[in-house]
C-alpha cells in the first residue's frame, strides 16, 4: 500500500548554497495523522514542509533529489499573516480559492460560508482584510485552505506573528480538526497547545538531518538533552498538566514554579527601595493621529538600573509610547523629561549619544554593508579617534558573539545574529538608557537567552531598559516593573509579582504559569476549605 | 477608489465605463475651442451630479482645488503666450486675444480630463475593475490578480519608508542630496518589497492558482442593457454639444486652430 504522504531519501539544496539544506530525509505520514516538525531554526524543516507539500522544485526554485509521494488535496498555511491573500476582501479571498478548483459560481457563496464558519469567522463576507487583526488574518488563512477542499494541511509556523491570545486562538481551533481525519503536518516554534495533541514529533538537528521520531512524551524525554543543546523551545508544561501537577505537591515543576514565585516576590519586596533621580519622567502625555487618540494621560518614570516592561494587546499604543520617548512621534498634551530637560529641547544627536533604540524587525534599521562599520557607524559620523573607535567596536563585538562575522553583510546574518547586532548598535556610547520592540520576537530559545543575558549584564552596570514585550515569563523573570497598556492609558503599573498575582484581567496576555498554578492551588484550598466547613457542620 | 455605492453609475460594467470615458478624453484633445470644451467638462459634472452620487461635499473637496490649477494654467498661457491682438499690456505680461483663447482650451481640457477620470475612478471597485479586465478585456488572470496583490502593498511601502527612516535618523545617519537619499531608502524598500511578494506569489500558487484562464469567477461583470444605455446616453449628449457649438459657430478642431 502506497503510504498518504511520505519523501524517500530526500535532499534539498538552494542554488545560492553550497550546503545541503535537508539531507537524505525519509518519512511516511498516514492519512489523518497530525505530526509536527521540531529542529533549530534554520535546520531546513520549513524546507522539508515545502517540499512536502510540493512547493519545491515548483513555487521554489532549489535542486531538489528523491522520492516524493503526495495527495491531491493540499493546503499550506503560512506565517506572514500579510503574505499569503492576494485579494481586497474576506469574501474574495476565499473565493479566490474556489476559482482555482474551477467551481461553479452558483455554488460559491454556501461554500464561502461554510469555510467561514468552520474557521469561526464570523464577519461580514466584504470585510476589507487590512481591517483584520493578525489572529483573525490566520483564521482567513485557514477558511481559505479549508474552501480548497484540501485533506492535507501543512503550517508553516502559523502563530509565529501572533500575540499570545491571538495564538491561543488559532491553537484552540487547530484543535478542533483533532479528532477528524485530516492529515495536519506543522512547523511550529510555541509548543505550548499544539505538542500535546500531536501524535507524532519528528526532530531535526542544525544539519538537516533526522534525528529521531516518537510521540511527543517519548521525543521530550529521549531527546531533552538534543533540544536543549540546539536552543528548541520547550513547552512549559508538556508532558505535565496542569491538574496532574496541582495534585502532587511533591511535583519537581511545583517546587520550581514556587521558587520562581519566590523570586518575584523578593523582587517585589526590595523594588520599592529605589529612590535615585528619575531618568525619564512622562507627565499626562496624550499624543492623538487626527481624531483618534492612540495614548491619553500616561504618566510614569524610568529610574537609573530599572527594566521596564511594557505590555498589552496589539494596537493597544506600545510601540506609539516608545516611540514618543525619543521624539519619533509628536505629542500635544503633556511633557516628558529626559535628565531633567524636556525632551523637545533635547538635540537628536546628543539625545541618542543617552538613549538607544532597538526597532523590531532589525533589518530596518542596519544603514551599511559590513557589521563591523554597522557598529563602529556612529562614532565615524561624530569623527571619534580611531583606535579608541575601533577598541569599543571590537568589544562590542566580542561582548555579542560577533567578531567572526564582522566583516559580513548585516543582511547575511541569521536572526538571532541580527538582533544581537542591531542592539550592539544601540550600546557604541554606553547608553544610559535602552529601548526595545518586541526583542526576543521570532528568537529561538537559545538566541534568545544570549540576549537576555547581555541585556542583564548591562542593566547591572546602570543601564536602564524599556522593552515592549508579549513574553509574560520573560518579564516575570527579568523586568523590575511592568507597565499595562490598555485602551492607550496605563492600567497597571507595579511589579510583576504584583500584576500576575492580582485578579486584573489581562488583554491579549497570558499569565505566567507559576501564577496560574498558584491561583488554583488557592482556589482549592478556598474549596478544600468550604469542603472541610461542611463536613465539620455535619 | 469607489466613493458611493449606491449610484447609477457604480453599476455601470467597469471595462465600458473606461472605454467610454476614456473616448471622450481623446475627444477632448481634438476639440481646440474654449466653448465646446467648457461645455463636455460640464457634462461631466452634470454627470457626476446625476448618475455618480456627487455631493457638494465630494465636489468641494475633489474638483475644487483643480480650479486652482485651472486659473493657473489659464494665466500661464494667457499671459505669455503669443499672440497678435493685445487686450493688455502691463510690464512683463501681455495678453493676447489668441493666448486667452488658447489658454482656456488647455485649461478646459486639463478640467475635462481630470472629472472624467474622477468620474471613473469615484464610482468604480478595484477589484470589480480587475475581474471585468480579466473578463470583457481577456487581460491574462495571471497579471489582474497580480495587480490585485500588489495593490496590499502599497500601505505597506509607506509604514516601511517611514519605520526605516526613523531608525535612520537614530543612527544619526544624514545623507547627502535627495539623489543619495533615494538610493539608500528604495534598495531595502525594494528588496523587501520583491522578498515580500515572492511569499505571496508561493502562497497563490499553493492555493492552486496557475494564472491561466481555466478558472470560474466569484464576480462576474457582464456587459448588459445598462451599459448600452450609458454609452448610448454620454455619446447622444457629447454628439448634441458639439452639434449645437458647430451651430453657434463656436467648433474649431485643434489642428485647423
Amino acid at each position: 500500500m502506497t503510504p498518504h504522504l511520505a519523501c524517500k531519501d530526500v535532499s534539498v539544496r538552494f542554488f545560492d548554497s553550497r550546503f545541503f539544506t535537508l539531507k537524505d530525509v525519509t518519512l511516511s505520514i498516514e492519512k489523518g495523522e497530525k505530526v509536527l516538525f521540531l529542529g533549530p531554526s534554520g535546520c531546513g524543516k520549513s524546507t522539508l514542509l515545502a517540499a512536502l507539500a510540493g512547493l519545491i522544485p515548483g513555487s521554489i526554485e532549489a535542486e531538489i533529489t528523491g522520492e516524493i509521494v503526495r495527495p491531491d488535496r493540499i493546503g499550506i498555511m503560512f506565517q506572514d499573516p500579510d503574505a499569503q491573500f492576494c485579494m481586497l476582501t474576506v469574501g474574495d479571498e476565499i473565493a479566490f480559492s474556489l476559482e482555482n478548483r474551477c467551481v461553479p459560481r452558483n455554488q460559491m457563496d454556501s461554500l464561502i460560508e461554510k469555510a467561514m464558519a468552520q474557521a469561526g469567522l464570523s464577519l461580514p463576507k466584504d470585510t476589507p482584510i487590512a481591517t483584520l487583526s493578525g489572529g483573525m488574518k490566520q483564521r482567513l488563512a485557514l477558511a481559505c485552505l479549508l474552501a480548497l477542499d484540501a485533506d492535507t494541511l501543512f503550517f508553516d509556523e502559523p502563530t509565529a506573528q501572533l500575540d499570545p491570545q491571538g495564538r491561543q486562538e488559532i491553537f484552540e481551533l487547530l484543535r478542533s480538526f483533532s479528532d477528524s481525519d485530516v492529515t495536519m503536518v506543522f512547523v511550529e516554534h510555541v509548543l505550548d497547545e499544539l505538542i500535546d495533541w500531536m501524535d507524532r514529533v519528528v526532530l531535526f538537528d542544525a544539519g538537516g538531518r533526522l534525528i529521531g521520531e516518537g510521540t511527543p512524551e517519548d521525543v521530550l524525554s529521549l531527546y531533552g538533552k538534543e533540544m536543549e543543546e540546539a536552543g528548541i523551545w520547550k513547552p512549559r508544561l508538556f508532558p505535565h498538566t496542569m491538574e496532574e501537577i496541582c495534585a502532587d505537591p511533591s511535583h519537581p515543576l511545583q517546587t520550581e514554579w514556587s521558587s520562581q514565585l519566590q523570586r518575584s516576590k523578593a523582587k517585589h519586596t526590595t523594588s520599592s527601595l529605589r529612590t535615585n533621580e528619575p531618568v525619564y519622567t512622562v507627565h499626562d502625555l496624550s499624543i492623538s493621529y487626527g481624531k483618534k487618540q492612540v495614548l491619553t494621560s500616561i504618566n510614569f518614570s524610568l529610574h537609573a538600573g530599572e527594566w521596564v516592561a511594557i505590555v498589552g494587546k496589539n494596537g493597544a499604543g506600545k510601540s506609539t509610547l516608545l516611540k514618543v520617548l525619543v521624539g519619533l512621534e509628536k505629542w500635544k498634551q503633556g511633557d516628558i523629561l529626559f535628565a531633567g530637560r524636556s525632551l523637545k529641547k533635547w538635540p537628536t544627536k546628543a539625545l541618542f549619544e543617552q538613549v538607544g533604540f532597538v526597532f523590531q524587525n532589525p533589518e530596518l534599521q542596519f544603514v551599511t554593508d559590513r557589521v563591523y562599520d554597522e557598529v563602529a557607524f556612529g562614532g565615524k559620523v561624530r569623527g571619534w579617534n580611531e583606535t579608541a573607535l575601533h577598541e569599543k567596536t571590537i568589544r562590542l563585538l566580542q561582548e555579542f558573539a560577533l567578531e567572526p562575522f564582522s566583516e559580513k553583510h548585516p543582511f547575511t546574518l541569521s536572526q538571532g545574529q541580527k538582533r544581537r547586532l542591531s542592539v550592539a548598535t544601540m550600546l557604541l556610547f554606553d547608553q544610559k538608557v535602552l529601548l526595545l520592540d518586541e526583542p526576543t520576537f521570532g528568537q529561538d530559545a537559545g538566541t534568545c537567552a544570549q540576549l537576555l543575558s547581555r541585556l542583564q549584564q548591562r542593566k547591572e552596570q546602570g543601564t536602564s531598559i524599556i522593552m515592549v514585550t508579549h513574553d509574560m515569563d520573560l518579564v516575570d523573570q527579568y523586568a523590575d516593573r511592568v507597565l499595562l497598556l490598555d485602551n492607550g492609558t496605563i492600567q497597571f503599573d507595579g511589579t510583576p509579582y504584583e500584576l500576575f498575582s492580582s485578579q486584573l484581567p489581562l488583554p491579549g496576555l497570558i499569565r505566567p504559569l507559576p501564577y496560574e498554578w498558584e491561583r488554583r492551588i488557592k482556589d482549592d484550598a478556598r474549596f478544600g476549605l468550604v469542603s472541610y466547613a461542611r463536613e465539620s457542620i455535619r | 477608489m469607489t466613493h458611493d455605492s449606491g449610484s447609477f453609475l457604480t453599476r455601470v460594467n467597469p471595462s465600458v465605463k473606461l472605454t467610454a470615458h476614456l473616448l471622450i478624453m481623446m475627444f477632448l484633445m481634438t476639440i481646440g475651442d474654449p466653448g465646446t470644451s467648457a461645455l463636455l467638462w460640464l457634462l461631466s459634472l452634470i454627470i457626476g451630479v446625476a448618475l455618480g452620487g456627487w455631493t457638494w461635499q465630494y465636489i468641494k473637496r475633489r474638483i475644487l482645488p483643480y480650479l486652482g490649477f485651472f486659473v493657473l494654467v489659464f494665466w500661464m498661457l494667457a499671459a505669455f503666450g503669443k499672440g497678435e491682438a493685445v487686450l493688455w499690456q502691463f510690464a512683463w505680461f501681455r495678453i493676447t486675444e489668441e493666448g486667452v483663447y488658447h489658454g482656456l482650451v488647455i485649461a478646459f481640457r486639463m478640467l475635462g480630463f481630470v472629472t472624467y477620470g474622477l468620474l471613473f475612478t469615484s464610482t468604480t471597485d478595484t477589484t470589480q475593475l480587475v475581474m471585468s479586465l480579466i473578463q470583457q478585456y481577456k487581460l491574462s488572470p495571471k497579471w489582474g490578480y497580480g495587480l490585485m496583490a500588489g495593490m496590499r502593498f502599497i500601505p505597506l511601502f509607506e509604514s516601511e519608508l517611514k519605520q526605516m527612516k526613523a531608525a535612520h535618523k537614530i543612527r544619526g545617519f544624514h545623507t547627502q542630496g535627495k539623489l543619495k537619499a533615494f538610493a539608500r531608502y528604495t534598495l531595502p524598500l525594494f528588496a523587501q518589497g520583491i522578498r515580500k511578494a515572492e511569499r505571496v506569489a508561493v502562497a497563490m500558487e499553493a492555493r492552486g492558482f496557475n494564472g491561466s484562464r481555466k478558472r470560474t469567477y466569484y464576480h462576474t461583470p457582464i456587459v448588459a442593457n445598462l451599459d448600452y444605455l450609458y454609452c448610448t446616453f454620454l455619446f447622444l449628449a457629447v454628439l448634441v454639444i458639439t452639434f449645437s457649438s458647430y451651430l453657434f459657430g463656436w467648433f474649431t478642431w485643434v489642428w485647423d486652430s
